[in-house]
């Protein structure tokens, strides 16, 4: 089912994705990623001694997030929570013990799809810091409209006009030298998982279930793109101090 | 508490003997003399009165958005301007989040007196309706980057946002004329701020030896020096403001400073105007584009002060803005991409080179894609004639299986291409070309002239 989207895509595509990393002096690593969209992020860590309520055995992360304008409200902190969440599962958090991480985002520029655009920015900011990671966690968001199709990649007008949308991390397509089997989770490749899933308005589970499938196959060429863009940039000397 | 001393930033005594002993022989350790600016580098964003500014490794980005408020009670026909600085903690592991320190609402204050009570800005110009309605213009300074001297990037960086900003056009309307009808910028253009001057303000450090002044000092410097002097100017030779704290210093070196702070305003001046003439050029570009195709459309004349510029002609325009800049980028090669991260470290000239060549380079560290990669997709994909990118974009991505492929793909063949005349050919609609024939008429006339 061919669909009108206003910029003229189709259902399945996403917008053109620009990210670039190192682009802060002072922060220990920075990101920024922009799919009309813009988010920047930056990590200072590890920093020594973990917050009051965390546990001193691990190592602790803490997410700031900053809107472009106004105050922090209730939705700041409800992103700050699921950013926090999200990035303690892929972050090894037994390395670095009684430590913190904090992880700043900026919102640049908000058009649609912004939890997962600051998601991957924090990602790449955590890899140009050189915090230890499982995995990568690519994020998309799905969108499901009245009649039942699914469109990726919002923009904010979509987001509000539609039934419902989701936001959906998945972990990064894995390249590896070791044997096929031993990388599967009870059978299944990793990038089948799912990290993280929000949810906004209503949907049926055959909906959602659309929306995986289609978000799972965007993470693939995202992780794709995610993957060149570093190995691209490794070659840099490293930053002093 | 032990984790908080743990994290702070200190300079060694040895470093601070070094930059005090080479500044008595007149060296910085960047390299700079001592009445050397860092090189400035304004960009601006998607939307009208959002600008980044980079000096040398300090980065501060300046928004600027406007509501309507009830004017205060003894100026019942002026707007009001506000400044709301934030030391992110992005900017410096010290800053914290939430509560700003003292440097910080000094940033504020120094701003705002160098602009508001100064008046750069036409405050009687925002008045709607006398003693009821006014327009209250919001600046917000986000500190993104610490690499010393916040107060003049973060001054820049509010001038260049007030100068590209434009609010909504609004009318007196309704039974009794006491309404006010806001025009969304489909029907009717925005209007920018009318600002007089630019106050800039520049920063002098003041070491022990009273000889030794320098101009903008980087985060080395600052941590060292004894007094600070922040002179707010205009290109005309007015004093805006002046703020001094630390070490006396004689009166013979303030004037001093003064003067210099003149013709150092002088130049920067002209840098934000460039800047901002550019991106006044390119922003009328695009609403010809965008007028030029929507004869066909109809335009959504509905009141929802929706404020997006989400028509497809207009997406059009900043996609092609977009392969302008894929090409410029890729054109340039990789080597310039790779040398532009280790130049924002140096702080060297590239970044104003940059600069100039895309003026509305909104993302300009943007690495969209590499060239192997657009040649491995041109060589999958096949060409696609320009007209028919859309469609083609549509055929191709429509499938059920193969889902998400960003832009990138399918727009590969520009990159190779030179960016200036085919972006304009590319676009389709012939109006365009009867809008750039012009151009190119007078190009083959000036050659003809050669």
């Amino acid at each position: 089912m061919e669909v009108d989207r206003e910029d003229g895509r189709s259902q399945n595509q996403l917008r053109p994705l620009a990210c670039s990393r190192n682009i802060l002096h002072r922060a220990h690593g920075s990101a920024s990623w922009s799919q009309d969209t813009k988010v920047l992020a930056a990590v200072y860590g590890p920093k020594a001694g973990t917050k009051k309520n965390e546990n001193p055995e691990k190592a602790c992360i803490e997410v700031i997030w900053k809107p472009k304008t106004g105050q922090i409200g209730k939705p700041e902190k409800e992103y700050e929570m699921i950013l926090k969440r999200t990035l303690e599962s892929v972050c090894i958090l037994t390395v670095n013990p009684n430590t913190t991480t904090s992880i700043i985002v900026q919102v640049v520029n908000d058009d649609g799809a912004l939890l997962p655009s600051a998601i991957n920015a924090a990602c790449m900011a955590l890899v140009d810091a050189g915090i230890p990671m499982k995995h990568l966690a690519v994020a998309v968001c799905c969108c499901v409209a009245k009649s039942g199709y699914v469109i990726l990649d919002p923009t904010k007008l979509e987001e509000q006009k539609m039934k419902a949308f989701a936001y959906l991390v998945f972990p990064n397509s894995v390249h590896s030298v070791l044997p096929e089997g031993s990388l599967r989770v009870e059978g299944e490749p990793i990038e089948n998982g799912i990290i993280t899933s929000v949810t906004h308005g209503i949907m049926s589970v055959d909906d959602y279930f659309y929306c995986l499938e289609r978000g799972r196959a965007a993470s693939v060429k995202l992780s794709d793109f995610l993957r060149r863009n570093l190995q691209q940039q490794s070659t840099d000397s490293s930053k002093a101090g | 508490m032990d984790a908080r001393l743990a994290n702070t930033w200190r300079l060694t005594l040895n470093e601070k003997n070094f930059i005090k002993t080479a500044l008595l022989s007149e060296i910085r350790i960047d390299g700079r003399k001592p009445f050397e600016f860092r090189n400035i580098s304004i960009n601006f964003g998607r939307e009208d009165g959002s600008a980044e500014v980079q000096l040398g490794q300090t980065r501060v980005m300046g928004i600027v958005t406007a509501k309507f408020v009830q004017p205060y009670r003894d100026r019942p026909n002026e707007g009001t301007l506000a400044i709301y600085p934030e030391f992110s903690p992005m900017a410096d592991p010290s800053f914290e989040a939430g509560r700003s320190g003292e440097s910080a609402v000094e940033l504020g204050r120094i701003i705002d007196r160098g602009l508001r009570e100064s008046r750069a800005v036409d405050t009687e110009s925002l008045c709607i309706v006398a003693g009821k309605l006014v327009w209250a213009i919001r600046i917000d300074i986000l500190i993104l980057d610490n690499g010393g001297n916040l107060v003049d990037a973060a001054n820049i960086a509010a001038l260049a946002a007030l100068m590209t900003f434009r609010r909504p056009e609004c009318s007196l309307g309704g039974e009794d004329g006491q309404e006010v009808i806001i025009h969304p910028p489909e029907m009717r253009d925005p209007l920018p701020l009318i600002v007089h001057h630019l106050p800039i303000a520049i920063t002098f450090g003041f070491f022990i030896d009273e000889n030794v002044v320098v101009i903008d000092p980087i985060l080395n410097e600052e941590a060292v020096m004894a007094g600070r002097m922040i002179a707010t100017v205009n290109a005309n030779g007015d004093i805006c403001a002046i703020q001094k704290a630390g070490e006396g210093v004689s009166q013979r070196v303030i004037i001093q400073c003064l003067q210099l702070a003149i013709t150092k305003a002088a130049d920067i001046t002209k840098q934000i105007k460039a800047a901002v003439e550019a991106y006044n050029s390119e922003r009328a570009l695009q609403k010809i584009k965008r007028e030029t195709t929507c004869v066909g459309n109809n335009v959504k004349g509905d009141q929802n002060q929706t404020l997006d510029n989400k028509g497809i002609s207009e997406l059009v325009g900043k996609y092609m803005e977009r392969l302008k800049l894929i090409s410029v980028e890729s054109y340039a090669s990789q080597n310039i991409n790779a040398e532009e991260t280790k130049s924002l470290r140096r702080g060297t000239d590239s970044n104003c080179i940059k600069f100039n060549s895309t003026p509305l380079s909104w993302d300009p560290y943007s690495k969209c894609v590499d060239l192997e990669f657009l040649k491995a997709s041109v060589a999958s994909q096949g060409l696609s004639t320009a007209s028919e990118e859309k469609e083609a974009t549509g055929k191709e991505k429509g499938s059920e299986a193969e889902s998400a492929g960003p832009y990138e793909d399918v727009n590969s063949k520009w990159s190779a291409v030179d960016a200036s005349t085919t972006e304009m050919h590319v676009i389709g609609p012939k109006t365009l070309k009867d809008a750039v024939k012009p151009k190119n008429k007078r190009k083959k006339k000036a050659s003809s002239m050669i």
